[in-house]
């Protein structure tokens, strides 16, 4: 990756929908050299894909919390992709250290804290979930969290 | 549809809904507007980028220095997403680090601060499954 590209994921970070032509204009290059740049980035996996970032306060989240997940660690990806087929889970990964798996969750109210938990925690092979309630800034940043 | 694909023209929203193209811009606008969307970003493969881990701290601050705490976590370069919790820590930390040394060394400096009890560090391993779009549009109550 050189400098263009790197120019066109900023670009694309910022706002995905900014036309091909207009960062042409700002590189001083041309839009066929945009396009194909870009088509190369998709095509090797260093761009995934594109979203909207959605405010989860204004559809009716009012916060997210973490679920930290002890699991018995020969299903681990068994549960991983059980838990992100879960609405409301927004990522989950397999982690080393203090637990086996994160999950990050938007949540409305403590009541639904509660019956997702349960939800998670009654997935076979789970052993244990602890709960961390996030407070403040609510937005979520597809751009950073995937690896 | 832009959950899915943010690029996707207006146009051919407009036709797979079967409305004008206008009124899809106004859609848009309108929540926009509104602050439900705050905008567009694509997603990326990190480690293509050079980032070869990410790495969660769960943080323990004396609490009335919560603030001081969040201010200094923030100023770390590496540190993408930090906010406070209620739980068995009180702040939570999302960091993407381009080689293990630098993990450990952040670590290191967010355990150095005079009002940091303990630190937590999970690493995160293999694949992580994103799905930014599991939203339940209309789960207001």
């Amino acid at each position: 990756m050189d400098e263009i590209d790197l120019a066109i994921v900023e670009s694309l970070k910022k706002d995905a929908r900014t036309s091909f032509r207009e960062i042409a204009r700002k590189l001083g290059v041309s839009t066929d050299t945009i396009s194909n740049r870009y088509r190369k980035m998709r095509k090797d996996g260093v761009i995934q894909g594109s979203t909207v970032v959605v405010n989860p306060e204004k559809i009716g989240y009012n916060s997210v919390i973490v679920l930290m997940i002890d699991a018995e660690p020969e299903y681990s990806s068994a549960i991983q992709n059980k838990l992100i087929q879960m609405v409301d889970v927004i990522l989950v990964t397999k982690t080393i250290g203090d637990c086996d798996l994160m999950a990050i969750c938007v949540v409305r109210d403590y009541e639904h804290i509660y019956d997702l938990t349960l939800k998670v925690a009654e997935v076979p092979h789970v052993k244990d979930v602890q709960v961390c309630f996030c407070l403040g800034d609510i937005r979520i940043r597809p751009e950073y969290f995937i690896i | 549809m832009l959950q899915r694909d943010a690029r996707i023209p207006f146009t051919d929203i407009a036709k797979l809904c079967n409305v004008s193209t206008d009124t899809i811009i106004r859609s848009f606008d309108k929540m926009k507007k509104k602050g439900i969307v705050s905008g567009t970003t694509i997603s990326l493969n990190l480690k293509k980028l050079g980032y070869e881990y990410v790495a969660s701290f769960l943080v323990d601050v004396n609490f009335p220095y919560i603030n001081d705490g969040i201010k200094f976590i923030r100023e770390i370069p590496e540190i993408v997403w930090c906010v406070p919790t209620i739980g068995r820590y009180n702040l939570f930390t999302i960091a993407v680090f381009k080689d293990f040394s630098r993990l450990s060394e952040v670590r290191d400096l967010i355990k150095s601060h005079p009002h940091v009890i303990s630190v937590g560090t999970n690493i995160w391993v293999g694949e992580v499954l994103l799905c930014p779009e599991n939203f339940e549009f209309g789960s207001k109550k």
